[in-house]
């Protein structure tokens, strides 16, 4: 069977809209940056050191591992209804990994510095050298297997091998990404063993809500998908996907509750996300979503709400967890003040433009729509 | 080999910070970020608050946690037990100053924590954050000892260049034996009231190994499992400093 999209007129918005994007925040972010530094970031020794850039990277490579989980269930466990986005969602991990590396490249001190001194100095204890491996790895990996199907080797056994070990060393990366995060026992908001499964379910929402999404505007309406694409997206993708936000949703509030519960120093940070309006602007957009989902609606706009939703959730998650002081002195109040610069929102725009630039210009080039001929 | 160590008498310590100045100083530290600073707090409440004070230099800890998450090595241990940082393999990845419980690591490459931005006014050469006025003649980034450059992480090396001049087998490093008073850090060196103790905390008979025995010394934050190599010693009696017990004090 062939699904060969010819482009929607939403993929050329897209394209030209992501180029825009690419444009001024290329354009705004090197100029502060070459002029100014890190000073144009308003991060800062006396709080808060990871700040908007980092999570642009996590949300972003975390959704890379799960498009990659949402192609596995087609190429990797067998379930032949979902091989109509598994190209799409392949090609989107790539693009969305590159749109996150982008982001920290531009926070780091001496990004290409990092090319030789991990390799030649790699600490093995490291959680962040080792989740660098391991998106290192997929990255290639990711990209042999897109020239494999590309080439249309959907099911040799060596494409196979190539994907089941792509889908092995994305769930390392993302639960690698967790545990940078779980291990800071010095940091209670971020403390525990099971942030790399928090990590990883909710990088499958992230990428549910991405592949539901550009394969929507891959057509221009339901109607004229082809009958496997159309029967996914009315069926058994939403339902997944409803399934696996429900359960996020869940988990999102034991947090919450455990956070405000606790007395431990350092989660009091949990009153003050709490107590903001973008939290509950969070709960609205992933609560609400689940519902469009499970009455398979709008599920374009409810994409949308899931990707809003987990950017806010992962703002919280990072900044969130370096908002109580460490010994700093009077002068640093009970919670420390953040706010991102126009520098680093101009980072996020950047990395949003990457990875749907990116997706538009695979739609219009690469053929993202096709499948097995079987 | 000795395991250098600090210990700080908190009964002594007047708060007066010319730890922190002579810090500055010898380290070409930007204002506000001293590798030695003491931190002022308030506790209890009215009609009793008491301002306090705690000298809190980098603990160079046993199991030093900025070390085990730097993904290029950059952050090592020396034979001799002080925690550097080799300015020439740092990325500038900030984990280490996510994962340090004490706060006690600076990148300087963003706004400066205290107006106005004199880096702006002795601007650096090539590589290097700023160019002080004065400015020591130690210039060694393999152990993270001089100006620091751009994009990299700096915090307090026990001033290696002098310690790691010391006789082999010395207990202490005593600023008031005449031969001695070169090695000696600078924060100790210049302690007014004699607070500070530096030396080998891995020999018994030296004076920091026995304060800490005899005056039940005490670390900070000790159920993080990092075991620092700066302990504090107190009186206990109210008057007297104490280890703080959490991190978010109240402003005074």
């Amino acid at each position: 069977m062939a699904t060969q999209t010819q482009g929607s007129g939403a993929v050329s918005a897209v394209l030209m809209a992501g180029l825009a994007g690419l444009v001024v925040s290329l354009g705004i972010a090197f100029f502060n940056l070459l002029s100014g530094g890190h000073s144009a970031f308003n991060t800062g020794s006396d709080g808060v050191s990871w700040g908007l850039p980092v999570v642009n990277y996590v949300f972003f490579a975390l959704t890379s591992t799960g498009l990659t989980l949402v192609a596995s269930v087609a190429m990797t466990f067998g379930n032949k209804g979902w091989y109509p986005i598994a190209k799409r969602c392949v090609w989107l991990s790539l693009v969305t990994l590159v749109a996150g590396f982008a982001s920290l490249a531009l926070e780091l001190g001496h990004p290409f510095r990092m090319l030789w001194a991990i390799p030649l100095n790699a600490q093995l204890v490291s959680p962040l050298n080792w989740m660098g491996i391991f998106y290192a790895v997929f990255l290639v990996l990711g990209i042999l297997k897109f020239l494999r199907i590309h080439n249309g080797d959907w099911s040799s056994s060596s494409s196979k091998q190539i994907g089941l070990a792509a889908l092995v060393t994305e769930l390392l990366a993302g639960g690698m990404l967790g545990m940078a995060f779980g291990a800071m026992a010095m940091r209670p908001m971020w403390y525990g063993n099971l942030v790399p499964l928090y990590f990883i379910l909710t990088a499958a929402c992230t990428g549910g809500a991405f592949a539901v999404l550009v394969t929507r505007l891959s057509y221009d309406s339901e109607d004229t998908m082809p009958a496997q694409v159309r029967t996914l997206m009315r069926g058994p993708l939403p339902t997944a996907f409803a399934g696996l936000l429900g359960i996020t949703i869940l988990v999102i509030g034991y947090r919450t509750v455990i956070g405000l519960w606790s007395n431990a120093d350092g989660l009091q940070v949990w009153d003050a996300i709490v107590a903001s309006p973008w939290y509950w602007i969070e709960a609205a957009l992933l609560i609400g979503a689940f519902f469009l989902l499970l009455q398979r609606k709008a599920l374009a706009v409810a994409s949308v709400m899931v990707i809003g939703g987990f950017f806010i959730d992962r703002y919280d998650f990072v900044i969130g967890g370096q908002l109580a002081p460490l010994f700093k002195g009077s002068w640093v109040p009970d919670l420390i003040a953040y706010t991102p610069s126009t520098t680093e929102w101009m980072l996020t725009l950047l990395a949003f433009s990457i990875a749907f630039f990116g997706w538009a210009l695979g739609e219009k080039m690469l053929d993202l729509g096709a499948a097995p001929q079987d | 080999m000795a395991k250098w160590g600090m210990v700080i008498d908190l009964e002594k310590c007047t708060g007066c910070q010319a730890c922190s100045t002579a810090c500055q100083m010898e380290n070409n530290r930007l204002p506000g970020e001293n590798y030695q600073d003491v931190l002022y707090y308030t506790d209890g409440r009215q009609p009793t608050p008491q301002l306090k004070w705690f000298p809190r230099p980098c603990m160079h800890c046993e199991e030093p946690s900025c070390m085990h998450v730097c993904p290029t090595k950059a952050t090592y241990k020396t034979e001799d037990g002080v925690v550097l940082i080799d300015w020439d393999k740092c990325i500038g990845c900030k984990y280490c100053m996510i994962a340090c419980p004490y706060g006690v690591r600076f990148y300087t490459d963003e706004k400066p924590l205290i107006e106005p931005n004199i880096k702006q006014v002795f601007k650096g050469d090539g590589d290097l954050s700023w160019n002080p006025p004065y400015k020591g003649p130690q210039q060694d980034p393999k152990h993270g000892v001089g100006i620091q450059p751009n994009g990299v992480v700096s915090k307090c090396n026990f001033c290696y260049h002098k310690i790691s001049k010391a006789p082999k087998g010395t207990a202490d490093l005593d600023e008031s034996n005449p031969e001695l008073v070169e090695y000696v850090p600078a924060c100790v060196r210049t302690c007014a009231p004699k607070a500070r103790y530096f030396g080998d905390l891995d020999n018994p008979n030296s004076q920091v190994s026995r304060l800490i025995s005899d005056k039940q010394g005490t670390r900070l934050l000790d159920h993080t499992g990092n075991k620092p190599q700066v302990y504090y010693v107190s009186g206990g009696g109210a008057a007297s400093g104490a280890v703080p017990g959490t991190r978010s004090n109240k402003k005074a």
